[in-house]
């Protein structure tokens, strides 16, 4: 009977310390994205981040382009290419394509990027340099201590605000 | 749960549920779906809110909708609007679902297996309106075409009423059970008669010290509920001087009655009686501060305060406390409406009420009596009120007789609105065609051959100059605050389509594009108006401004005296109320009360409406009969006992409710269930009180006289609970009894 029960808390932490690990893994992982969209190849084109990510300027959050959006060049662009052929698909259905999420913060941290943009921020700051990225995949672990290290930086009359609990836990 | 979970049960199950909680996250994948066609003004991650009118009820209250990525999330007032001022009721809350509702239309549709089968094939809209424009060609004559209508917006109203006159067919016939339940028809005749002008007044509550409410239930359903709480809240708090006084006067504690100071159960029939009695005291005993009562003598010349008293059960001396607090009160409004006029005496009572105003020279004066001020707004304005019952009759007879081919429905649902025995359902069947624009497959659309879905009004244009209206000129705009979400079409849009595929006159009366482009010239004309809140150079930028608004107002309050100068005085006449059903048999009055949620049963497809509970007995979900504890001990009958209830016309069952807060001999029961379709939330739950009603009407005005049935109650035995918010063993409850 002991043994059993040695056998199941062993279990338990094998499985609990494999999920942690396997999480750690993941926050740097690229996911696997319905469709071989590259980053490089859109950026070597001298397509600006704001043309497709239009509102980080004016939102909280940056946005992932209408499947209009994308048409609007791949109609006449790269129509051979396999990958423009699975996004005009979905067009043709009117079906959004289901990206998967690469930087997420939880849902206790109200993060914006106007005002990130606003201070004058580059994309590449936090995205790393996307522009030399075939399958997108996050450079940093966006964790509260990598938005302390920049905002205790800053200078002395906005360090207060900027470090307030209520910036972004509100 | 029986069987007990062994120790080694209890760690697999630890251990796995540890196992999948650490794993989620790892293999959890969180998606974004980035939209297909962004809308228009969209910025992802930013809400915007738009400014529209709500249309859950016909009072046009203003309402802002916060949309983000392209969905409607929240309605709430609109603090600009004049009417409602940032306040909204539950029902304009519950307006989302509407939207989102799982048993909305999702296109056109034809009933293939034949009427009534509710067998719909999808149809494409040309062609559904092909079909509508070739029966209306096909037409013998054209007042064989009649056009049946709720109190739909003031935009829809102008463009059927020129349509249906440009092919010579008769003019719509509006009606709708909430308005007749809170007495609109009666309330139009009683301006007329005192002002010689068919308007809807304006009580101005919030300026009154002494407010007598005959049966208008304006804190819950009557007129404009929003307005006049506020309004209410405002007499309470007292900013104008003093904290007011409200008695109510209706036959049971309705949310109205249990706000009031002083809740007097009037006898059903009779609350004209008790106006007439106050009104003898005063003129008689020269109450308060007018001065000369000699011209007002006439007006009571037929009045006995004795028989007033004995007939309405209220003793002299309470009308005399009541006249004197009336007559001395600085700023006193009497108010009609609601269950009085719903009566076969409806009117008279009415006018015995309005004569109290006058008595105490009240019209015109804060505090007191108005008339709204259409100011610029008056060519926008609907040009027809409600109808009387009796023009519904003369259609459901013309039906009857085959004279009408061609009905069409927008906004109405007769069959579940109209008393059973008033033959709607039976009359419809014999008009070869019928054609509903109604959203939901409601009991009436059931008996359509082809249904045109209307939008919801969060996606469609429009606009509503609200009657009651404010204390200045004030018009409410509607626009589409999401995209539509299914291929529906404003029905406006469908009419002005239509017209042109008619032709001839038709195209020619209604020679707009599409309604967008009547509604900018119809807003517009009001565009350079110097009372208006906001200024413009163009009509262009005047076009923006009234949708950003949500509508147009002047900027100043502007009310408007009624103008008594037709006003012949004339002895009040002190009519018998009449009841149909012998009092040995039906004992009881039956008093059906429009729901607070529900309305007349529009709101019943609304689960946040369902959900809500009654303010008297916290029920919802069903129907239920509200018995005085009295008559439930004498039945032998306890709270959720099944009872039958039966009149003349019709019977019901529903659970019982012991009530202390109602008359003995009257019996109460809420209107609004009982639907047999009209979507998942609505079907099969509670009776429809309507089945009871008789189809008789107050012979002075014409409009239904819901009140005037007697009914018996009949014991089951049978037992069914009802959903109820509070506990009936709670402590707390026993004290009510």
């Amino acid at each position: 009977m002991s043994r059993f029960i040695i056998f199941i808390t062993l279990l338990i932490i094998v499985g609990v310390a494999g999920a942690i690990l396997l999480t750690r893994a993941q926050v740097l992982a690229a996911p696997d994205q319905p469709i071989a969209y590259s980053h490089r190849i859109h950026v070597k084109a001298g397509i600006q981040c704001l043309f497709c990510h239009s509102s980080a300027l004016r939102s909280a959050v940056a946005s992932v382009p209408s499947v209009e959006k994308c048409m609007g060049c791949h109609a006449v662009i790269a129509t051979e290419s396999e990958a423009v052929q699975a996004v005009a698909s979905y067009w043709a259905q009117g079906k959004p394509i289901p990206w998967n999420r690469v930087n997420r913060q939880p849902d206790f941290v109200f993060f914006s990027h106007q005002p990130h943009m606003g201070a004058g921020l580059n994309c590449e700051t936090c995205h790393g340099d996307v522009g030399r990225m075939d399958v997108i995949q996050p450079v940093v672990k966006m964790d509260m201590g990598w938005c302390l290290d920049c905002h205790l930086k800053q200078p002395e009359e906005k360090v207060a605000r900027l470090a307030d609990c209520l910036v972004c836990h509100k | 749960m029986t069987k007990k979970l062994s120790r080694r049960d209890f760690f697999k199950i630890t251990a796995g549920a540890a196992a999948t909680t650490g794993l989620k996250a790892a293999i959890g994948r969180n998606i974004l779906e980035p939209f297909v066609r962004a809308p228009e003004n969209e910025l992802p991650g930013q809400a915007t809110w738009y400014a529209s009118t709500c249309r859950q009820c016909p009072a046009g209250c203003g309402i802002i909708v916060r949309v983000i990525n392209g969905r409607a999330k929240k309605i709430e007032g609109n603090p600009l609007h004049p009417l409602n001022r940032g306040k909204l009721c539950a029902r304009g809350q519950a307006g989302l679902q509407e939207l989102y509702n799982p048993d909305r239309l999702r296109n056109a549709v034809r009933q293939s297996g034949g009427r009534g089968s509710r067998q719909f094939e999808p149809l494409y809209w040309p062609e559904g309106i092909d079909l509508l424009a070739e029966k209306i060609n096909s037409l013998s004559s054209p007042d064989r075409l009649a056009f049946l209508g709720g109190l739909i917006p003031d935009h829809l109203y102008h463009l059927t009423a020129r349509l249906l006159e440009a092919l010579g067919a008769p003019p719509p016939v509006i009606f709708d059970l909430h308005s007749a339940l809170e007495g609109r028809n009666t309330a139009v005749k009683l301006s007329q008669t005192f002002f010689g002008e068919a308007e809807l007044p304006v009580y101005d509550l919030a300026h009154a010290s002494v407010i007598l409410s005959f049966g208008a239930n304006f804190l819950e359903t009557w007129m404009s509920p929003v307005a006049q709480s506020r309004a209410y809240g405002l007499m309470r708090q007292g900013p104008f001087g003093g904290r007011g006084l409200l008695v109510h006067f209706e036959p049971r504690l309705s949310g109205t009655a249990a706000s009031a100071d002083e809740w007097i159960p009037v006898r059903p029939g009779t609350e004209g009686y008790v106006a007439l009695g106050i009104g003898r005291l005063i003129v008689e005993e020269r109450l308060g501060h007018v001065g000369s009562h000699r011209d007002n003598a006439l007006l009571y010349q037929n009045v006995d305060v004795r028989e007033m008293a004995a007939a309405s059960e209220i003793p002299v001396e309470m009308l005399r406390r009541l006249a004197i607090a009336f007559a001395d009160a600085d700023r006193a409004v009497a108010v009609p409406g609601g269950y009085l006029a719903g009566q076969r005496n409806g009117l008279a009572s009415m006018m015995a009420v309005q004569a109290l105003n006058m008595l105490v020279a009240q019209i015109g004066r804060v505090g007191g009596v108005f008339l709204s001020d259409p100011g610029p707004t008056a060519s926008l304005r609907m040009r027809s009120q409600v109808d009387t019952f009796d023009r519904m009759l003369d259609l459901i007879e013309r039906m009857q007789a085959g004279k009408v081919d061609l009905l069409l429905v927008n906004g109405a649902n007769p069959i579940f609105e109209l008393p059973a025995a008033a033959g709607f359902t039976e009359a419809i069947q014999r008009v070869p065609f019928v054609v509903s624009f109604n959203p939901f497959v409601d009991e009436t659309s059931v008996w359509s051959d082809l249904i045109l879905p209307d939008h919801s009004y969060l996606e469609a244009s429009g606009y509503q100059v609200p009657m009651p209206g404010s204390d200045r000129p004030v018009v409410s705009s509607q626009q589409p605050v999401v995209r539509p979400l299914y291929d529906t079409r404003s029905t406006a849009d469908v009419l002005l389509e239509l017209a042109a595929r008619l032709g001839g006159l038709a195209a020619e009366s209604l020679p707009w594009q599409d309604d967008v482009s009547f509604l900018q010239e119809t807003a517009t004309e009001l565009h350079g108006s110097s009372l208006s809140a906001y200024d413009s150079e163009t009509r262009a930028g005047f076009w923006a401004l009234w949708r950003q608004y949500g509508g147009w107002w002047s900027e100043k309050e502007i009310r408007r005296e009624p103008d008594m100068i037709g006003f012949v005085p004339q002895p009040l006449r002190v009519l018998e109320p009449e009841f149909e059903g012998d009092p040995q048999d039906y004992p009881y009055y039956l008093y059906i009360y429009p729901s607070i949620t529900l309305s007349d049963g529009r709101g019943a497809n609304l689960p946040w409406l369902q959900e809500t509970a009654d303010p008297m007995t916290t029920a919802r979900w069903g129907t239920w009969v509200e018995l005085n504890p009295e008559v439930a001990r004498s039945l032998g009958v306890g709270d959720n006992d099944v009872v039958r209830v039966v009149s003349p016309y019709g019977e019901l069952e529903a659970s019982a409710v012991i009530y202390p807060g109602i008359r003995p001999d009257v019996v109460a029961i809420p209107v609004g269930q009982g639907h047999g379709d009209y979507g998942r939330f609505a079907e099969r739950r509670g009776s429809n009180p309507l089945a009871l009603v008789a189809p008789v009407t107050d012979p002075e005005s014409g409009a239904l006289a819901w009140g005037a049935t007697r009914v018996r109650i009949e014991p089951t035995g049978k037992k069914q609970e009802l959903a109820r918010l509070e506990s009936l063993d709670g402590a707390g409850r026993e004290t009510l009894d």
